[in-house]
């Protein structure tokens, strides 16, 4: 048995994988002063479920899949520890600089982000090294041994280290890592060359500090997990989500928590990648997650996960970028709390402020004033009143009226429902431009990839988001409403191993090139007999970072083969430069010779043997209906039929308008949508128009 | 103009609904546009520094929608170029684009070549123009660089100009302009390369809204437009009206360089809150005549410096387009060096130097007429950090020529927050990228030893301008010329409200042995192995006096080592223990005797 549990800002989310391969899905609420106690209250409630001791189911399993947002939680409340930056001299400010850039051109309002790390516990180290690996002044190892007694002094409880070019000659991190050992002993550290090895000095510092002052803090939350898990009666394995969309062992993870920054999100397009081959056989998807404040976007590109080494720590340009390979995963704040006004000049608006989970939206009756998206789909009939989350909160219609009645209506001079309606229209083009944004960059156009809408809210609006991007076909999966557990479920153990190789088309050194994959290789077949003992079947996937001459940004070509045996294999490549090239840019340029700047080996250990991911029937709890009055743009009120999405037999239709529940989610279909269930449990909707 | 401004006060005559839907469209449409351009464009101008911008004008060539892009380029100018379209070509085809860069017609500055395709519906009407504006990296001048500050007149300046010229006809290409522009510009794959990528950009514009309008209907975007204009305006009004009413006049200057008067050219600019009429007023016309060098403004570059003070001074949540443009009045003069330009003044560097010397006494000016409003003078440009760097890589036995990005601070102290650090100069926003030490290390034969910030370079304040930076790199294997053209060396940036000036700028020559050999603030330098340049570009001005700056933050900045212990003492009036703390007392006393007004030692 199989355990996933994804710790999000609101919910808990727990899929249970039995022996069978049947799966069950279980929300609790996240409890953020010790988000421990959320995961295991997610396995008292399947525990409940089974009427079964919590401790007997979990002696029950074998893997422990977590999720968690622990280490992005504490990065942005500042919650981690005082960490020390040691850096080449004449560089000190790297962190203050980032890499420039700004948003909001006239907005004088926001202050200059300070450096992750503050200057005043920020080194400078005398030494330099030059492009081609030359040492051009040695290390001044009293330099550092000084830092180091300042550091002792200061408090320092952790420390990462970034020299110039230590991508290409790591000799003077490797021994001011040597000299911490010795007199900093038991204060871990981050050498940035090991951990990121990529050129661009900041994107390797900001990774290298932001994992070191993590280290003391996951350390502990992964020691914890294991120890109360184990209590608990857990005797398995544990392993946690990592950005990559890859998992690794508990205790990895602790040992460079950067991996954890982006777990949980980089999850969802592992499951969506899955439910578009096995509902629609399809090989490109926008795969979207809506939650109750942000609206999560990613991609799948060709049958692969498009990643990015620009992920903000906060908002773009005002946080820092953890430089740091990650699931490209475009976040905005929109989702079923965002809040809907009218300002002065007349014009309405929906988000980014979110009524958040406390208050929440009006209906929940918890104070909350400010009218919501949620609200809106109250107040056209698509969510259910009674049967909200399996009907365990009942919901306020007539509170959400009213707060849609003074704050939209009236002043939009529109009747309830049209100024309801009009809340889902904006929202439903906020989420639209953010999707648009990141298929841009990814070069994907939207109407050759289906729409898999993922988190409870994402039924609320997702045919109309397909509509306008074109997409024709949406996929909802059963287990959508905890698309990240599922993807986790379905994931594989994997490392990611990068080496900087500078060389050109023109030019091109195969030894030295052959010499880097076989080194990536080595460290991949060391995983595959280590940590992936065991595993059901294992592979590795090399890549090459290249661009054309003049070109400062790279883009991943795929090798066809593991190495250069000939210069075909080098024609090979530059084929599917231009090809990749023109796929993400539009254009390409054959004649050009082409730049490779670092050389990648991504080692994957499969660790399940079915690929499916299917829900156990269930009897439906609580009532059902047949029909309700809802309100839709083109028809007004009518009578829409209602469904439980559990009760639908596989090949079974409906056609809008329509409405199809269950205790997890509302799947809105307006007039002119069809939709089928699938095989995997899916509803897959022809979205119509 | 006075029903918009009603209709704010009472519930909005306008359709809010749809203001909120198709204002998103139409700026999907140019963040689309902008995509397309910095994803396909080869050179570093666009994919680094994003010296480029996009935008839609309705049919009457008034400015709806902006990608976010540096100010300077799109405030006014898009819509001078487009009305110069119309004119030249009075019958407009679907198939049609226009290459533009005449800063006598619109054009910011030659080296802004701009695409404009005009948007024709099935009937043959033309509806909008989508436009594309991007920085070359070269413009076929008379030297290696697109900022020519010493020329006297266009035709020693040397670059192609094409007042709306047609390059495409029914979406095919006039390769007679092509190949004229291969024979004069340099790299020229590279110019074609951005060319290609700013047709890309115009034509994806087009197909956009040619898709939009068969969803939503010419006529309703047309409707749009003017509500999405009377709304902005009336936005602006809302604004203007709850400002004082005043008039203040300021003047910055531009150092000298040949060319100008030996004082450098010094720009009064007077503005004008009238709250009564909803109105502010820049004037411009008390100034010297064009001047025989690159520094002239064009009209476009000079409405825009001088809204981007007044923008830059209000509530940043009014939309920037044509309707809230309608409430800011700019006053200029023909053959005024910050005027209207005759041809052949030269307008070469019209974007940066003395445009900035629009902006900043216009944002200064703002705030000294309201407290909570306006900035500080932002620091001026280019100096060696961000200069043309030109040699032979003997490494591939290829010449090189490239600007580098390596920093230029500069940002001014605001109403309540510290200056944003890498504002560049004050017409582009901070939204330029920097250079990556190793990427140029890597490209170019060079070593960079510094890049930092300088201390003690704010300009101090209640919130202080940023520090200036201090970056020194030399040659690698070799020699290189280094050409800058840097202002602020003389007239560093001022500050505002008793806030203090930022540190001017400065550039030397370090030698083999460490000697130091000062340097021109204009020129191009050769560097021997093993020499080095050292800039240090400007601080920003402060906002407020120093002494009323909180003194956490006083300390902050001296525990980063960035201002002495020395300066919080002598300028701030905050005393700091040698255990980075502070003294309560002594600081009381510093500040008692140093009065509300400001520092000792301005």
């Amino acid at each position: 048995m199989r355990f996933a549990v994804d710790t999000g800002g609101t919910f808990t989310d727990l899929i249970v994988e039995d022996d069978d391969g049947a799966l069950r899905m279980y929300k609790a609420e996240t409890t953020p002063d010790d988000p421990i106690r959320g995961v295991l209250d997610s396995v008292q409630i399947a525990a409940d479920d089974r009427g079964i001791d919590r401790r007997a189911l979990l002696a029950k399993g074998d893997l422990f899949i977590h999720g968690t947002t622990h280490a992005i939680n504490a990065v942005i409340t500042g919650n981690t520890a005082k960490t020390a930056f040691l850096v080449t001299k004449g560089h000190g400010d790297m962190l203050v600089f980032r890499e420039g850039g700004r948003i909001e051109p006239f907005n004088f309002t926001v202050p200059y982000p300070d450096p992750y790390v503050p200057r005043w516990l920020t080194y400078e180290i005398p030494e330099r090294v030059l492009y081609d690996g030359r040492v051009m002044t040695a290390l001044d190892e009293g330099a550092v041994i000084e830092a180091i007694g300042k550091m002792k002094a200061e408090g320092v409880k952790a420390v990462a280290v970034c020299l110039l070019w230590s991508i290409v000659n790591p000799a003077h991190e490797l021994r001011i890592g040597a000299l911490l050992e010795q007199h900093m002993p038991g204060v871990p550290y981050t050498l940035a060359h090991v951990l990121n090895p990529t050129i661009r000095e900041y994107r390797r510092a900001s990774a290298a500090t932001i994992d070191a002052s993590l280290k003391p803090l996951m350390g502990a939350y992964m020691r914890t997990l294991a120890s109360r898990l184990k209590e608990a009666g857990f005797a398995g394995r544990t392993l946690v989500v990592t950005s990559q969309a890859g998992v690794i062992d508990a205790e990895h993870g602790a040992e460079a928590p950067i991996h954890l920054l982006n777990s949980g999100p980089s999850m969802a397009p592992v499951a969506g990648r899955f439910f578009a081959r096995v509902d629609e056989a399809a090989e490109n998807a926008i795969v979207a997650d809506t939650g109750g404040t942000t609206y999560d976007v990613s991609l799948v590109r060709k049958g692969r996960i498009p990643w990015t080494r620009e992920t903000w720590l906060g908002t773009p340009f005002r946080s820092p970028v953890t430089g740091f390979p990650s699931v490209d995963v475009k976040s905005i704040g929109a989702g079923g709390g965002s809040i809907a006004s009218v300002d002065r000049g007349g014009m309405l608006h929906v988000g980014p402020k979110s009524a958040g989970a406390v208050p929440g939206p009006v209906a929940y009756g918890r104070g909350g004033t400010e009218p919501t998206v949620t609200d809106a789909s109250l107040v056209l009939g698509h969510l259910d009143a009674d049967f909200f989350l399996g009907g365990t909160m009942k919901l306020d219609v007539e509170g959400a009226r009213r707060a849609i009645r003074d704050r939209v209506a009236t002043p939009l001079g529109l009747g309830i429902e049209q100024a309801a309606d009009a809340i889902l229209k904006v929202a439903t083009e906020n989420m639209v431009q953010a999707i648009m944004s990141i298929t841009v960059n990814q070069g994907i156009d939207p109407a050759e990839a289906i729409l898999i809408g993922g988190g409870g809210a994402a039924g609320l609006n997702s045919v109309w988001i397909a509509r306008r991007l074109g997409c024709k076909q949406l996929v909802v999966p059963e287990v959508g409403a905890a698309l990240s557990a599922a993807g986790a479920l379905m994931s594989d153990l994997t490392a990611h191993h990068t080496a900087h190789f500078f060389t050109t088309s023109e030019r091109f050194d195969r030894t030295g090139v052959n010499k880097t994959l076989a080194e990536l290789e080595a460290r991949c077949r060391a995983f595959i007999t280590g940590p992936g003992q065991g595993s059901k079947q294992s592979r590795i996937e090399f890549s090459v970072e290249a661009r054309y001459p003049n070109q400062v940004w790279e883009i991943e070509v795929p090798l066809r083969q593991p190495r250069f045996e000939s210069d075909a294999a080098l024609g090979a490549v530059l084929e599917d430069f231009h090809k990749a090239h023109e796929d993400i840019f539009a254009v390409s340029d054959p004649g050009s010779s082409i730049e490779a700047v670092s050389w990648s080996a991504r080692v994957s250990c499969t660790l399940r043997a079915s690929e499916d991911a299917k829900l156990a029937p269930s009897s439906p709890k609580g009532h059902t209906a047949d029909r309700r009055r809802a309100f839709f743009a083109e028809t007004g009120f009518v009578e829409a039929t209602v469904k439980r999405f559990e009760m639908m037999k596989v090949d079974e239709t409906i056609a809008g308008p329509a409405l199809v529940e269950s205790a997890f989610t509302t799947v809105v279909l307006p007039p002119g949508a069809t939709a089928i269930r699938r095989a995997s449990g899916s509803l897959s909707v022809d979205v119509g128009s | 103009m006075a029903t918009a401004a009603k209709q704010v006060a009472g519930a909005s005559g306008f359709d809010g609904v749809r203001l909120a839907l198709l204002s998103n469209r139409f700026e999907g449409i140019c963040r689309k546009m902008a995509n397309t351009l910095l994803r396909t464009a080869r050179s570093g101008v666009i994919n680094i520094a994003h010296d480029f911008s996009c935008s839609i004008l309705t049919a009457d060539c008034d400015l709806l929608a902006v990608a976010e892009s540096l100010p300077i380029h799109v405030l006014v100018g898009p819509d001078q170029m487009a009305r110069t379209m119309k004119e030249f070509h009075p019958v407009l085809k679907r198939g049609d684009a226009f290459l533009h860069n005449s800063p006598y017609h619109g054009c910011s500055h030659p080296a802004d070549h701009t695409i404009l395709v005009p948007v024709i519906d099935d009937e043959g009407r033309h509806r909008f123009t989508v436009l594309a504006k991007a920085h070359q990296a070269d413009c076929g001048n008379s030297i290696p660089t697109t900022y020519n500050g010493t020329a006297r007149d266009v035709y020693e300046e040397g670059a192609l100009i094409f007042p709306a010229v047609r390059v495409q006809r029914d979406y095919k290409m006039n390769d007679d302009i092509v190949r004229m522009c291969q024979m004069r510009i340099r790299v020229p794959e590279q110019w074609w390369g951005d060319f290609l990528a700013m047709i890309g950009s115009a034509r994806i514009g087009e197909r956009e809204i040619l898709a939009l309008a068969n969803e939503i209907g010419w006529d309703t975007l047309s409707e749009f437009a003017t509500q999405w204009f009377d709304y902005s305006e009336a936005r602006m009004v809302e604004v203007i009206k709850a400002l004082p009413k005043g008039r203040v006049t300021r003047t910055s200057t531009h150092d000298p360089i040949p060319g100008t008067p030996p004082g450098g050219i010094p720009v009064n600019a007077t503005v004008e809150i009238k709250p009564e009429a909803g109105i502010i007023e820049v004037d411009l016309r008390d100034n010297i005549d064009s001047q025989p060098c690159g520094l002239n403004m064009s009209e476009a570059c000079a409405r825009s410096a001088a809204m981007i003070g007044v923008y830059n001074s209000i509530d940043h949540r009014v939309p920037k387009n044509a309707g809230s443009h309608r409430r800011l009045k700019v006053h200029l003069r023909e053959g005024c060096v910050v005027g209207i330009p005759k041809h052949p003044t030269s307008c070469s560097v019209a974007t940066t130097n003395v445009a900035d010397r629009i902006s900043n006494p216009v944002q200064a000016a703002m705030a000294e007429i309201k407290d909570g409003i306006g900035l500080a003078e932002c620091g001026a440009i280019f100096p060696p950090s961000v200069g043309v760097i030109s040699g032979v890589d003997e490494r591939y036995g290829r010449r090189y020529v490239n600007q580098l990005l390596l920093g230029s601070t500069g940002g001014a102290g605001a109403p309540s927050c510290d200056a944003w650090m890498t504002i560049c100069h004050v017409g582009n926003a901070g939204m330029i990228r920097m250079d990556s030490i190793e990427i140029d290390e890597l490209r170019f034969p060079m070593v960079i030893t510094a890049r930092v910030l300088q201390p003690d370079s704010e300009g101090a304040g209640t919130f202080r301008g940023a520090l200036a930076s201090f970056v020194e790199y030399g040659p690698l294997g070799g020699t290189m010329e280094v050409a800058y053209v840097s202002d602020g060396s003389i007239n560093a940036a001022q500050g505002t409200r008793g806030g203090l000036k930022g540190g001017a700028s400065n550039q030397y020559k370090l030698d083999r042995d460490g000697g130091q050999q000062p340097l021109p603030a204009t020129g191009v330098i050769p560097l021997n192995e093993g020499e080095r340049i050292v800039a240090i570009s400007t601080g920003g001005g402060g906002y407020g006096p120093p002494t009323l700056r909180e003194p956490e933050r006083v300390l902050a900045d001296v525990r980063s080592g960035w201002v002495t212990p020395e300066r919080a003492r002598d300028v701030y009036g905050v005393a700091i223990t040698p255990g980075f703390e502070i003294d309560q007392d002594a600081t009381n006393r510093l500040r008692g005797s140093m009065g509300p007004s400001g520092a000792r030692s301005a």
